[in-house]
């Protein structure tokens, strides 16, 4: 009789544990940012990574799901591309003047072009290797993240490419442009934020910093937001205050991927909890009164 | 009885009757908690009209808040209480002594061999409670309450909720301090995020009901350190909340419970040998019984080190 009643009083309480399980949690580090969860995969994505805004949508690289979604707010998910048209691992995506969207992918390798009203198919027979960042040049070139060949592309729409010069990267995994015309290059394999600037360039502008391994980035204003897969942290950087944690992602929410913002400056980021069984956030995090 | 006349009460029929009214007392205080206990967490886990785990997390955030509300106020107080959190003869020490006094006491052949049979099945019980809090632990994400000081949201379903923002007092010195410090720079440390249950709680609840079972007066000492320099320490300085503190304690009690239980019903024959062996081979007994009290001081942290270093080699050797 007691050794029941002790077996059972252990098991309610190792069973009740489960209710204080949180899961996941996003810390604000720094005050005034509001947390919510967008999309999940009851609204129709998998495993996000690259995120681009623009207009009034919101573009999804669906790595784990292998496909391209759109989504604007208050309407459904819609999927603009996926495996049948040959995209295995879409790891950034943005969207040119004409509203062309380019995606990147790490699997299949090469440029994905879908041009409105034209069927979805590769660009040029350019970016044969595995790609990853991906952003445009002010010129409307293309930019591309290299990760074999340890550099940046660059090309045109004509499938015209060269390597950017400046220096070796060893995984170009996201891109951003300054207002001034310098290039951001986030480096998440030697945990590296390099700077290319106007004259070519290349300057490490933070490296060999414990705890910091750049994911994404992303300017809003004159912020660069960087997501940091490795540590969970979403980072704000300006040349006046330096680097800065913003908010810190723990447990099923930690993996931090893509990044993007509004023109609200609301920032949406998108988190990878198993790639495997394809499950994940897009998370919106936005000023609040308080 | 003091703790310079071991045995002593154990050899007047008064002393004899004290022992055999304060096993009593425990042993009905234990059955009532327990009962208490089974009652308010099968309507916790069946649901209620009234949300009991909310209201039980409500009282605890409320105790905590009275009890750090301590910290953060004078540098004397603070360095005291930082004492047990980082100094391990000061942590595990006198729980480590009381466990020895347990131990090494005198009395009859029959009472010796019954206390040694009763922390030989503590020592099993507080290995046993180590594996289940690290287990339970590592799979019950919640971040401790200093860490709840900055404004959060956590995982509900496959919604944010915004998790309750609890004031924190840091201590003026010691290592929460700096924790703090770094937490407003976003260093957050993976184990500040797991901080349920409580293993110290635990682990020295074990010990302490132990030596309780085995010795009234060190076992008195014993919990009231583990109750004040363990539990209540943990708690000031925002390392864990009362629910932490309360529910690592109701683990630990009841392993030991258990395994007292089937120590003496199931294992008695093994049990009787292993205490008859401690009493034949004084010598060799003592001083595997200095090893263990040396690591108990340190709630195990040595055998953590060693088990990780092994498991380093062990990965180094297959990669």
């Amino acid at each position: 009789m007691r050794r029941g009643l002790l077996i059972l009083l252990l098991a309610l309480v190792l069973g009740g544990c489960e209710r204080l399980d949180q899961r996941g949690m996003a810390l604000m580090v720094e005050p005034g940012y509001r947390a919510e969860i967008l999309l999940t995969e009851q609204d129709g994505i998998t495993s996000p990574d690259g995120l681009h805004w623009a207009g009034d949508t919101l573009y999804i690289a669906d790595e784990g799901g292998h496909a391209l979604r759109a989504w604007k707010p208050g309407g459904p998910v819609r999927t603009l591309a996926d495996q049948s048209a040959g995209l295995a691992s879409p790891e950034d995506v943005v969207r040119g003047q004409d509203g062309t969207l380019f995606v990147t992918d790490d699997t299949a390798g090469g440029v994905w072009e879908m041009a409105p009203g034209k069927p979805v198919g590769k660009l040029g027979e350019a970016g044969g290797f595995p790609t990853e960042g991906i952003a445009l040049t002010p010129v409307g070139t293309l930019l591309i993240g290299d990760t074999a060949g340890h550099r940046i592309v660059e090309f045109d729409g004509d499938g015209e490419q060269r390597p950017l010069g400046g220096g070796r990267i060893a995984k170009p995994e996201s891109f951003a442009w300054d207002a001034a015309g310098r290039l951001f290059i986030a480096d998440n394999k030697d945990n590296v934020l390099y700077v290319r600037g106007r004259d070519g360039k290349l300057e490490r502008r933070i490296s060999g910093q414990a705890g910091f391994s750049p994911e994404s980035i992303h300017f809003a204003g004159e912020d660069l937001f960087i997501t940091d897969s490795k540590h969970g942290k979403l980072f704000r950087y300006n040349e006046r205050e330096g680097l800065k944690v913003i908010a810190v992602f723990a447990g099923e929410m930690e993996n931090l991927q893509g990044i993007t913002s509004d023109g609200d400056r609301n920032l949406f980021l998108s988190i990878q909890s198993d790639l495997e069984q394809g499950r994940g956030f897009v998370v919106k995090l936005s000023r609040s009164a308080s | 009885m003091t703790l310079g006349e071991p045995g002593q009460g154990e050899r007047t029929a008064a002393g004899s009757h004290r022992g055999a009214f304060s096993a009593a007392s425990i042993r009905w205080t234990m059955r009532l908690v327990g009962l208490a206990l089974v009652v308010i967490l099968a309507r916790l886990l069946l649901g209620n009209p009234i949300d009991l785990f909310a209201l039980l997390t409500d009282l605890s955030d409320r105790l905590y808040l009275a009890l750090n509300a301590l910290s953060g106020r004078s540098l004397l107080l603070d360095t005291l209480i930082a004492l047990p959190l980082e100094n391990a003869l000061v942590k595990g020490g006198p729980v480590g002594a009381c466990f020895f006094y347990a131990w090494a006491a005198g009395g009859s052949y029959e009472s010796k061999r019954r206390r040694r049979s009763i922390l030989l099945l503590t020592l099993v019980a507080a290995f046993l409670t180590i594996v289940t809090t690290k287990t339970v632990g590592d799979n019950t994400f919640l971040p401790r309450p200093f860490v709840r000081s900055l404004p959060s949201w956590h995982l509900a379903e496959v919604e944010l909720e915004a998790t309750k923002t609890l004031t924190y007092r840091a201590p003026l010195t010691g290592s929460m301090a700096n924790r703090f410090e770094a937490l407003k720079h976003g260093e957050v440390d993976d184990t500040d995020l797991v901080s349920f249950p409580s293993d110290h709680a635990a682990f020295f609840a074990v010990l302490s009901l132990g030596i309780l079972i085995a010795s009234l007066p060190a076992g008195l000492i014993a919990a009231l350190w583990t109750l004040v320099a363990i539990m209540a320490t943990r708690v000031i300085t925002g390392l864990h909340s009362p629910l932490d503190i309360a529910l690592g304690l109701l683990i630990g009690a009841a392993i030991l419970a258990l395994v007292q239980l089937i120590g003496r019903r199931f294992a008695g024959g093994i049990t009787v040998w292993a205490a008859q062996w401690t009493m034949r081979r004084e010598a060799i007994a003592a001083s595997l019984a200095f090893l263990v009290i040396f690591e108990a001081a340190s709630a195990l942290e040595g055998i953590k080190a060693l088990l990780q270093a092994a498991s380093e080699l062990s990965a180094a050797a297959a990669a």
